[in-house]
Parts: structure tokens; C-alpha cells; sequence
């Protein structure tokens, strides 16, 4: 086991010296993502390439320390924090579009390539990367592939998962490795979807083979209020049931509104107690009817307003509102708390008014942003860490909301992964047997624990537990 | 307590980010190095760590805080609306006083007390006259020898508009102060004669009042903040009783348009003061002046960061220009700082290089030959890196030549 200096001489002899840090003050800044927790963090290394990246490893493993794999540090749940003192590989410098075949539709990608940026490179060829998680214009494809993100978008699209083909990786022995390839449908087992959203607990991303999606030659995007969240959650319902494969299908509640209406000034209606974002893809002629039939059902579930964004600039404002719903809640106080859970959207109605009646419980202030179309709630709630207790409570109220998500039917995560915040919920999901299975899974990849150890998975998971073989802090 | 300055980060304002991260990619030193230390939120967070006790205020703090240019374009996409400027100069102001080392104390001399005194700049303006017509500027090494070469000749005998005044020719229909600034005045003379012949033929009364001094931009953002905050006060002052001040360039009028966190009555007068494209975009759209119809050819538009993220304001050199009778053309969606950033340049040069050659590439894959900038940093940058082929003028230079018909 290597000693502090000799770890980061170590990761210096791989990278330089200029690419390692250890600074109190950086391992500081890195000890945190865009969720509520930090974690103690050894060093700090960028690598540049999957040769740079497997050294970082191998250095990592021989001195007992984890690594925890990082990109833009967008994540909600903790995934890279470290939760042992850990070197924290960060990702961004691998930022180059290595190839795009415009033929076949696909790009391998660096892991540090931002979400929107892939997309506006590939402006030219009428292709896009289809996930659009609300921080696109932040996080990384490495973060996505490791998270499975989802987004607005993923309702007609898919998850991250529905849009990689081959992950090159680095292994917890530090090899590198591709898991998938070219075909959409790889000889023997298919790792790809074991790969996408482990949360980099079974391997480093180094690159990415992505399928590029056609832009859509027409899109119209509906803004609905309506007077109860009632009617809001019936004509989500009802567009669903009508046949009818919205592109997006987003509602805010009141308090959600207001915060991001005062940012971004698109004409959200503040006096609505719900508003939904409708958006429909495809040919014009077909969009045009979708849209009709959308602002129909909207109509026959008392919608107080309908709005046809009426051209691209107005489209993209709305969306702005919804994308920077998250952030925009620090107006009402410093830190904010998600929760991400999916729930039937049959039990929408039933659902919400449980999680408003938990909020009044605790007494805290909860506002609601959410991926309608397939149920993914997020109840977020606004507070100030600072106060002692405060954020116990507000814990102890998320764990209540992701209680009767469950018990009305639904899961854990629909798309921030679970990292370390939901981690000790997995059991309300999972019994014995499934978690053990899991973690002989991740074993599998990772038998001594050196990648990001201590995410998904809560303690206990395999039923003979092991001993930790990774030593503890330095 | 770390902090010991009046100026010092407010605590609820550094809460104010919630660490969402949307922020990142506009940052041009996080996109150049993928470093959260080189982050607005990195760099909140540190400031947070400091700001509590639980960092130490050491060198590495220094560093990660001066390598910030202070381009604001963080600011424009906040959700949060974290006052990320005004954050950043008040950490300045505390590393000055908790670090006064030689090099910040001569720093604060030049922006706070030199920028302040005429006969400084006058001096120094003399200086540089003499040494453009020696072709002395060719010999300054680096980016101080690249920003030298991106300044326009300066005009002997210096001049000046401080104490002026000008009268349309008409019956007057309103009066305006004119902001003189400190090196806008001696070097960038041409820019200060077509805004007040604009404003002339508008009918404006135009006045320069002579109690103005520099605005204390430089100097805020240098961390000389006691200096900034005696001349936000001596402009509240010399500008009272002006109902409209403008200012024709974008990082002093961003300035004064922050002036409320700097001295009493600076709301007041922050609340009156336009830019120079805003006032006349203003009043080409009331019909008080001219729109000329196409045909002038394109004009590549170089947003100024202090114009676009500081006062968001960015349909205005676009309306001015297509008034003159160009097209303007868009250069950068997300319009990341040129590297000019004040004095940036003298810090690191490599980085503020860096950006600099960015924008010219951005300008030369648009095929123009000329480049709108409404801020004078940026024109010497912009200058400084395109060479001598491509004219860098103000937004309302072009249009007094199209009102003029010159």
C-alpha cells in the first residue's frame, strides 16, 4: 500500500504533475456533485486518453485507494461522490468527437463530450443525441452512460441506454475493454445494458459509440395551465391513452412555476396551479393534428390556457424554463433536495396528493417538476442545510415520498441513478435474493471494490458479506 | 472571521448557488482546462470554504480566484441568479487586503489611483502617442505587446470631452451626460465624436461634465475596491442631474449599472445610465433617427462580455448596425469572453492569448471585413489578434458614417 505522497507521485509519473492535484482546496471543490452530500477526496487526476485513464488505476489500486469516475458533476444522487477518502478521475479533458458516421448514424465520443454540445456539432447533419436530461447543456456522455440519464425526451426516445452501442472501458484491472460494438444486436451476452447506468462501478468510460437520432423535420411544443393538478394529471392520462407518443410531456406545479417563471420570463402562467409542456415530433401534417388533439383533451379537462409556441425562439424559452427548474429553486432558500421517483400514471392524482400531504407534515417546502408522460416525479424540496436537523427531516420526508411511490407500484430511480442517496432504499425495491444477485453481478467486474465502491448497492447486499479488501483511509 | 472587508462575499449570496452546475459550459476558463476549480461554481464553493473558515485564504485560493476573467457570462445563465460578479470583486477586495503584496499594491496604484487622475492618463497617453510614432509599441513582448498593437493611433494633442458640451442644431428635445471614462477619452476619441454627432442630430444637448472620473470598473475588478467605491461616488455626484447617462463602453456601463453595491445614490444613478447601443438602438426604433436601407455589407457582431452577460443586452448593436445599412452576422452562439477581460492579459497571458485567438478564427470562418466591438478591451484584443486587414470599429462608429454619409 502506497503511502499519500506516493500516491500522488504515482498518479504524477502517469499523467504529470499538472494533472494531479491534491491541494486541500481542490480536493474540496471536487468533494461534491450537484446533490446535497460530499465525500473525502485523496486526489484528484485528468486524464487524457484510455491509456492515461488505466495507469490512474492501476496506480489507484495498488495504493488501496477507490477510484470514483467523474464528469461535469451535474449528478443528483451522489454517484460521484467518494464515500471512503478515493481519486477522483475526472473525465472532462477526454472531450473530443473521435468519428461520426453520419451513414450509419452513430459517433464514438469521448466520456467528457457534453450532452448539448454533441448535439450542436452534429447541427450540420440533421442528427442529434436523443437523451436530454434537464443539465444537457452541462453534463457529459460520460455521466449519461454511467447514470442512464433520461430527459424530457426519453418519453417517445428511450433512455441513455436505448442510444449506446459499444462502451470502451477501463476495468477495475485496469485493462481497457469495449463492451458492445457496430451491431445494434452483439453475439453472446449482451453487456451493454449491465454497463449503462453501473455508475461507474464496472469500469472507467473512456469512449462511447453513440446512435445519432434524425432531427425531427417538425415539432410543436403546447404550453397547457389548468386550475387543479387534477385536471393536469387526467389529460396526462388521457393523452396517453389516446394512442397518441407526445415527444414530451413535462408538468410543473404552481410553486415550480412561479420560481422558474421569474427567471426566465417565457409567460408561464403563475396562477395556474398546474402547467403541463406538451411537445410533438414528426411530419408537419402529423404534428398539426397531434397537437389539436393534445389541446382537444387539454380543453375537455378544463385547461384555463393553451399556447402554441408559434416559433423556435418561443419554443426554446419554455424549454429554458423547464430545463433550469432545479436551479431556479434557490431563490426560495440555498440547498435543494430531488427525489426521482416513477410512479404508475394511473395513481399520479393519488400520488401527488400524498407527497404534498408528507411536505405538510414535515413542514418544509416542496415544490413539483416532473416527466408526466411516464410518471417520473420529482418532488423537490428547498432548504438550508445550515439549519442543524434540517436535513435529516427533509431526508426522512423523501423517504416517506419514495415509500408510496413504491407502494402505489412504482421504482426507485427513473433516470438520476442512485448513487449513495438512494443506495439504503434499494431494499424497499429489491429482496435478499435480487440484491445478492447484484452484487455477484458487480463482483463480476470488480471483486476487490476499487471502482466507486459503496454506490447502488447498500451494505449487505451479498448474503455472505465480504470483508472490504480495500484498505481504509490513507 | 476570514474576512475583513466591508466588500467581502456575502454569505446568503454565495448560499444563493445551489451547485446545480448549469453554469459550466459558459465558463471560459472551464471550457479551455474541464477544471471545476476553474469553475463559477468551483470557485463559490471555494470562496464558501474560505468564506467559513474551513480553507485556508493561501495561495492556491489566490490563484483559482485570479484565474477568473470575470466575463459574468455565468451570471446570464443563473438560474439562481447568483450575483457572481459582485461576488468575485468583493473576494478581490479581501485578497488585496489579506495579501498586500507588492505586486497587487503597484496593481492598485495604476487602476485605483492612476485610471483616476487625468494627468496620469494624460501622461500616459503621451507616452503611448510618442512610442506609436517611434513604432516603439512593436517591441512590447507578449500579450501586452499583442493588446499595444491592437490600439488605435493616439491623437496628438491628447484630446479630451471632459467640461464639453454640444448643442443640436435645432430646438432641443432632451439633455444627456456623457461618461468621458479614462482611456475612452484619449484613445478611443473617434468612438465619444460619433456618439455625440449621433445624439446631436437627434436633438440632444450632449454635456461631459468636468467632476466625472474614470468609473472604477478596473479597479472593482482588481480588488482596489475603497478606491472603486471613492469614484462611484465622485460620478454619482458629477452626473446628478442627468435624467439619461451614456456610456459607450460596454465594461463601464456594466459598472455603473452596479453601482447600488458601491455608494449611497448609486441605484439612482444606475437606474439612469444606458449603453451606447441601447440609447441610440433606443431611438432608432422611435423613429428619432434614420434606418438606411441595406447594402453596406456584412458586419461580424463580437459580443463584449460586460454588453451581452453583464447587461444582457444583445438585440441593440444588432439593430444600430442593420440601421446603418449592414448585415449583421453572428460569430458565437454562446459568446465566450474574447480573453480581453481588463487587464487580464498581464496575469495570463497565455490563456487571455488563447481566447483572443478563438474569436479572430470564429471572425475568419465568417469571411468579413469588418468587426463590430462596443467595449475597448475587446476592440484592442479583437485588433491585436486579426491584424491589420479587418476593421474593428464601434457599433455606433458605422452608424455615424452611414448618418453622416461618409
Amino acid at each position: 500500500m502506497l503511502r499519500p505522497m506516493d500516491l500522488i507521485a504515482a498518479l504524477e509519473g502517469v499523467v504529470g504533475s499538472d494533472r494531479v492535484r491534491a491541494h486541500p482546496l481542490d480536493r474540496r471543490v471536487f468533494a461534491k456533485d450537484a446533490g446535497v452530500k460530499d465525500g473525502p477526496v485523496a486526489a484528484v487526476v485528468f486524464p487524457e486518453s484510455a491509456e492515461e485513464t488505466a495507469g490512474c488505476v492501476r496506480v489507484a489500486r495498488a495504493a488501496g485507494v477507490p477510484v470514483v469516475p467523474r464528469g461535469a458533476g451535474t449528478g443528483l444522487a451522489g454517484g460521484a461522490v467518494p464515500i471512503e477518502p478515493s481519486v477522483m478521475v475526472v473525465m472532462t479533458r477526454m472531450n473530443r468527437i473521435v468519428e461520426v458516421d453520419e451513414q450509419s448514424r452513430t459517433a464514438w465520443v469521448g466520456p467528457g463530450v457534453i450532452n448539448l454540445d454533441l448535439s450542436r456539432d452534429l447541427a450540420s447533419t440533421g442528427l442529434h443525441f436523443a437523451p436530454d436530461p434537464s443539465s444537457q447543456q452541462s453534463c457529459t456522455i460520460g455521466g449519461n452512460v454511467g447514470t442512464n440519464a433520461g430527459g424530457p425526451h426519453c418519453l417517445a426516445e428511450g433512455t441513455t441506454v436505448a442510444h449506446i452501442l459499444a462502451v470502451e472501458m477501463v476495468t477495475a484491472d485496469g485493462d481497457i475493454v469495449i463492451v458492445g460494438g457496430d451491431h445494434p444486436d452483439p453475439v453472446g451476452l449482451d453487456l451493454r445494458a449491465v454497463v449503462v447506468g453501473s455508475e461507474g462501478t464496472m469500469g472507467v468510460t473512456t469512449r462511447v459509440l453513440v446512435k445519432l437520432t434524425e432531427n425531427p423535420p417538425a415539432v410543436r411544443t403546447l404550453l397547457i395551465g389548468f386550475a387543479t393538478v387534477e385536471d393536469a394529471a387526467a389529460t396526462v392520462s388521457e393523452v396517453i391513452a389516446s394512442g397518441l407518443v407526445p415527444a414530451a410531456l413535462e408538468m410543473m406545479d404552481r410553486a415550480m412555476v412561479r420560481a422558474v417563471e421569474n427567471y426566465v420570463h417565457a409567460g408561464y402562467p403563475t396562477d395556474a396551479a398546474a402547467v403541463l409542456l406538451a411537445e410533438v415530433a414528426g411530419h408537419a401534417v402529423g404534428v398539426d393534428a397531434e397537437a389539436d388533439m393534445i389541446a382537444r383533451i387539454a380543453a375537455d379537462n378544463d385547461a384555463t390556457m393553451v399556447r402554441l409556441a408559434q416559433n423556435d425562439a418561443e419554443r426554446a424559452l419554455l424549454w429554458k424554463g423547464r430545463k433550469s427548474a432545479f436551479g431556479a429553486i434557490a431563490q426560495s432558500a440555498p440547498d435543494y433536495y430531488l427525489h426521482d421517483t416513477v410512479v404508475p400514471r394511473t395513481r399520479l392524482v393519488e400520488v401527488l396528493s400524498q407527497i404534498y400531504e408528507i411536505g405538510e407534515r414535515y413542514g418544509i417546502a416542496l415544490l413539483n417538476v416532473f416527466h408526466a408522460g411516464d410518471g417520473n416525479l420529482h418532488p423537490l424540496v428547498s432548504f438550508d442545510a445550515a439549519v442543524p436537523g434540517e436535513l435529516d427531516r427533509v431526508m426522512a420526508a423523501a423517504t416517506e415520498m419514495v415509500r408510496v411511490s413504491i407502494e402505489a407500484g412504482g421504482s426507485l430511480s427513473g433516470e438520476h441513478g442512485i448513487g449513495m442517496e438512494k443506495r439504503d432504499l434499494m431494499g424497499l425495491v429489491f429482496g435478499p435474493d435480487d440484491l445478492d444477485a447484484q452484487a455477484r453481478l458487480r463482483e463480476a467486474f470488480d471483486p476487490d471494490g476499487v471502482l466507486n465502491p459503496g454506490k447502488i448497492l447498500p451494505e449487505g447486499s451479498r448474503c455472505f458479506d465480504r470483508a472490504p479488501t480495500i484498505g481504509a483511509a490513507p | 472571521m476570514t474576512w475583513v472587508t466591508p466588500w467581502a462575499p456575502d454569505r446568503s449570496e454565495l448560499d444563493s448557488c445551489v451547485t446545480c452546475g448549469l453554469c459550466l459550459p459558459f465558463c471560459p476558463t472551464f471550457r479551455l482546462t474541464g477544471d471545476e476549480t476553474a469553475s463559477p461554481r468551483g470557485r463559490i464553493t471555494a470562496m464558501a470554504a474560505v468564506g467559513a473558515g474551513e480553507a485556508e485564504m493561501d495561495e492556491r485560493f489566490f490563484e483559482m480566484m485570479a484565474f477568473c476573467l470575470q466575463c459574468r457570462a455565468c451570471e446570464a445563465v443563473c438560474p439562481s441568479m447568483v450575483p457572481y460578479g459582485k461576488l468575485q470583486e468583493g473576494v478581490r477586495a479581501e485578497i488585496l487586503a489579506a495579501d498586500p503584496k507588492p505586486a497587487r499594491i503597484a496593481r492598485r496604484m495604476v487602476l485605483g489611483r492612476g485610471l483616476a487622475s487625468r494627468p496620469a492618463v494624460h501622461v500616459a497617453s503621451l507616452g503611448i502617442a510618442a512610442a506609436q510614432r517611434l513604432g516603439a509599441t512593436r517591441l512590447l513582448p507578449g500579450a501586452v505587446g499583442r493588446m499595444a498593437s491592437g490600439m488605435r493611433t493616439v491623437p496628438l494633442p491628447v484630446p479630451s470631452t471632459l467640461g464639453r458640451s454640444w448643442r443640436p442644431d435645432g430646438e432641443p428635445v432632451g439633455i444627456v451626460g456623457l461618461l468621458s471614462g479614462c482611456v475612452m477619452d484619449p484613445w478611443f476619441a473617434d468612438v465619444h465624436e460619433a456618439l455625440v454627432q449621433i445624439l446631436r442630430t437627434a436633438g440632444y444637448v450632449v454635456e461631459a461634465p468636468g467632476a466625472q472620473v474614470c468609473c472604477g470598473a478596473l479597479a472593482a475588478h482588481d480588488g482596489a475596491a475603497y478606491d472603486a467605491a471613492r469614484m462611484a461616488a465622485a460620478n454619482v455626484e458629477a452626473f446628478a442631474r442627468y435624467d439619461t447617462v451614456v456610456v459607450d463602453s460596454a465594461g463601464c456601463g456594466a459598472h455603473l449599472k452596479d453601482y447600488g453595491h458601491w455608494t449611497e445614490g448609486g441605484d439612482d444613478l444606475a437606474a439612469r445610465v444606458r449603453d451606447a447601443t441601447e440609447f441610440v438602438a433606443h431611438l432608432i426604433d422611435e423613429g428619432a433617427l434614420p434606418t438606411f436601407p441595406p447594402g453596406r455589407g456584412r458586419v461580424a457582431v463580437q459580443d463584449p462580455c460586460h454588453l451581452r452577460h453583464a447587461q444582457r443586452i444583445v438585440a441593440e448593436p444588432r439593430t444600430v448596425l442593420a440601421a446603418a445599412g449592414y448585415e449583421p452576422v453572428e460569430i458565437d452562439e454562446q459568446a465566450l469572453c474574447c480573453g480581453a477581460a481588463g487587464v487580464y492579459g498581464l496575469s495570463y497571458p497565455e490563456t487571455s492569448d488563447e481566447l483572443g485567438r478563438r474569436k479572430a478564427d470564429q471572425v475568419m470562418a465568417v469571411d468579413v471585413s469588418i468587426v463590430a466591438s462596443a467595449n475597448p478591451g475587446c476592440e484592442l484584443q479583437m485588433r491585436g489578434h486579426l491584424g491589420p486587414d479587418i476593421r474593428v470599429a464601434h457599433p455606433v462608429e458605422l452608424y455615424w458614417e452611414a448618418l453622416s454619409g461618409s
